[in-house]
């Protein structure tokens, strides 16, 4: 098939999408209260969008979302690289780092609560915490993807530490650096859902939980639908810088 | 420039000693007091001489050759370099070229070329200048905007030729440089960088594992021992320059890769001596 055929046939089913989930419930093959048409829930999404309990909610977690990210992310990074780089430290704790890896986070959840509380720091703590063991990891896998024989061409060349760092290190990991942004934001986007939809006073996790409770089934469509843009716009957003940089992947 | 240049034949007059190894010894260390590597190595290249070492596997070859780049520091004995002794790498003394090319997959070709100098801070429009001419010399002008993932496995080598240049160092250490290519290729480079060499007039120190390519290109070949490496036999190649492909099918060219064998051997099987 070729590229246009391609986008062709995923307009095409996803024109179906669309069209299967607005007119099911308007024929009355599907319950509207339990499906609502796409129309409604879209214009159901405007309005949210105006109200100011809902602003303020995606203020919330947008903060949340970002703090967390700006913890984890270089927290992660510097022990990743800690473990790579010094065999001491790897030793002792890569395979803790393993074991608690393999845990699902939300089980630590209540006793985040229980430290935290419920409001903006728990949120926080909680995603910055399942977030940074990926980091670790990745980073880990970075340094390591450092080929050794770069390293020894920089040396010969007299470059000296901060220049290997810059001019080797940096550019040899960019790319699964970038990977592993964008993985660590979907971790920890999850991470601030699960802690508001656990327990909170707002954020767009709270919302939607109340709605799913309530039976407000548009509002809680409309809040999926600006979940998953969000969510899918930065991943994209990162995909194409790694694309960009996979032509000296090699 | 012309005080430079009576310098230089002023020092062809007397000979000048580019590279002199003295009572070089080296172990690594490890369990049992550790794996000797070389022993003893004492050698000396005049200036502009293409000195070529060959050995078997493990013989310590590339561990020499760290050494005299300064990448690695020897355990026992002295090196000098331009009469100067060598501790850490100083790429306006030496320039290296490694086996696997070794390009930044990141950088372009050009940008490959110009990284020792970028790493002295050389400001752009110079580094480019040098560059460029160091394309023209290894023959791959125009080829300078591509990556070497778009590069065949020669040109590959030339880059890293070309790099190893463009500081104009006196002294070119390579290591196997055209042991990945194929048979043809590796004739061709053979040759190419014998035409680079003549012009350039750099002291070459040259690894690899060919005979063939060791008679080729060498004023002398050095012999090593299996390890720990020591140097058994140094062969004076008389073969005239420049070197032509017929030099392969003469007599003496066969003699001196029969000698070059016959040493390698007797020392990697003694008791077939
Ligand atoms: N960093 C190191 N630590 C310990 N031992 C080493 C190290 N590097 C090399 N050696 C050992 O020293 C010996 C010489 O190695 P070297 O790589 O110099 O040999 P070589 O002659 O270049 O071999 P080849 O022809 O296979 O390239 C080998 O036995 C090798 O195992
Ligand atoms: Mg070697």
């Amino acid at each position: 098939m070729t590229r246009t055929q391609i986008i062709l046939t995923r307009l095409v089913l996803l024109g179906l999408v669309v069209a299967t989930w607005e007119l099911l419930p308007r024929l009355g093959f599907v319950n509207p209260r339990l499906l609502p048409p796409l129309s409604d829930v879209l214009t159901m999404l405007g309005q949210l969008l105006g109200r100011a309990q809902v602003q303020e909610a995606i203020w919330v977690t947008a903060a949340e979302v970002i703090v967390a990210f700006m913890i984890a992310v270089p927290l992660g990074a510097a022990i990743g690289v800690l473990i790579a780089e010094n065999d001491y430290v790897g030793d002792i704790f890569r395979p803790m780092l393993f074991y608690v890896f393999s845990i699902p986070k939300s089980i630590f959840l209540p006793m985040f609560i229980l430290i935290f509380g419920i409001g903006f720091g728990q949120k926080v703590a909680y995603a910055a915490f399942s977030t940074t063991f990926v980091v670790i990891m990745s980073a880990a896998a970075a340094v390591e993807s450092v080929k050794a024989d770069h390293i020894l061409v920089a040396r010969s060349y007299g470059a000296t530490r901060g220049q290997i760092l810059t001019r080797v290190y940096v550019p040899s990991m960019l790319p699964v650096l970038l990977e592993t942004l964008r993985i660590s934001m979907i971790f920890n986007f999850t991470g601030v859902m699960i802690a508001e939809m656990y327990a909170s006073r707002t954020g767009i996790g709270h919302l939607i939980a109340n709605w799913g409770e309530n039976f407000q089934m548009r509002q809680l469509f409309a809040g999926v639908i600006l979940l998953a843009v969000v969510a899918i716009l930065f991943n994209e957003a990162v995909r194409y810088l790694e694309s960009r940089c996979s032509t000296w992947r090699a | 420039m012309q005080h430079m240049a009576s310098l230089t034949r002023l020092h062809e007059v007397a000979e000048p000693t580019a590279i002199e190894v003295a009572r070089l010894s080296h172990v690594y260390a490890g369990p049992e007091g550790g794996v000797p590597a070389l022993e003893d190595i004492s050698m000396k290249v005049a200036a502009g001489r293409f000195v070529v070492i060959v050995g078997p596997s493990g013989c310590g070859k590339t561990s020499l050759l760290m050494m005299l780049a300064g990448l690695r520091h020897q355990t026992e004995g002295t090196i000098l370099c331009n009469e100067r002794p060598i501790n850490r790498p100083d790429p306006a003394r030496v320039g290296v070229v490694f086996q696997e090319a070794s390009l930044f997959p990141w950088l372009s070709a050009v940008d490959n070329i110009e990284f020792p100098l970028a790493l002295r801070g050389m400001p752009k429009e110079e580094r480019r200048r040098h560059a460029e001419a160091m394309l023209r010399l290894v023959g791959l002008e125009g080829f300078g905007g591509r990556y070497p993932h778009e590069l065949s496995g020669g040109m590959k080598q030339r880059v890293s030729i070309a790099r190893g240049l463009v500081q104009d160092p006196p002294v070119l250490l390579m290591d196997e440089p055209f042991a990945a290519l194929d048979e043809q290729t590796r004739m061709t480079m053979g040759h190419e960088l014998l035409r680079i060499w003549s012009t350039t007039r750099k002291t070459v120190v040259f690894i690899t594992h060919s005979l063939t390519e060791a008679v080729y290109l060498a004023d002398e070949v050095l012999v090593m021992s299996a390890r720990p490496g020591r140097i058994i036999d140094r062969i004076p190649v008389t073969l005239p320059r420049p070197r032509t492909y017929e030099m392969m099918a003469t007599d003496t060219f066969g003699r001196l890769r029969d000698r070059i064998w016959q040493q390698i051997r007797k020392t990697t099987q003694p008791g077939l001596a």
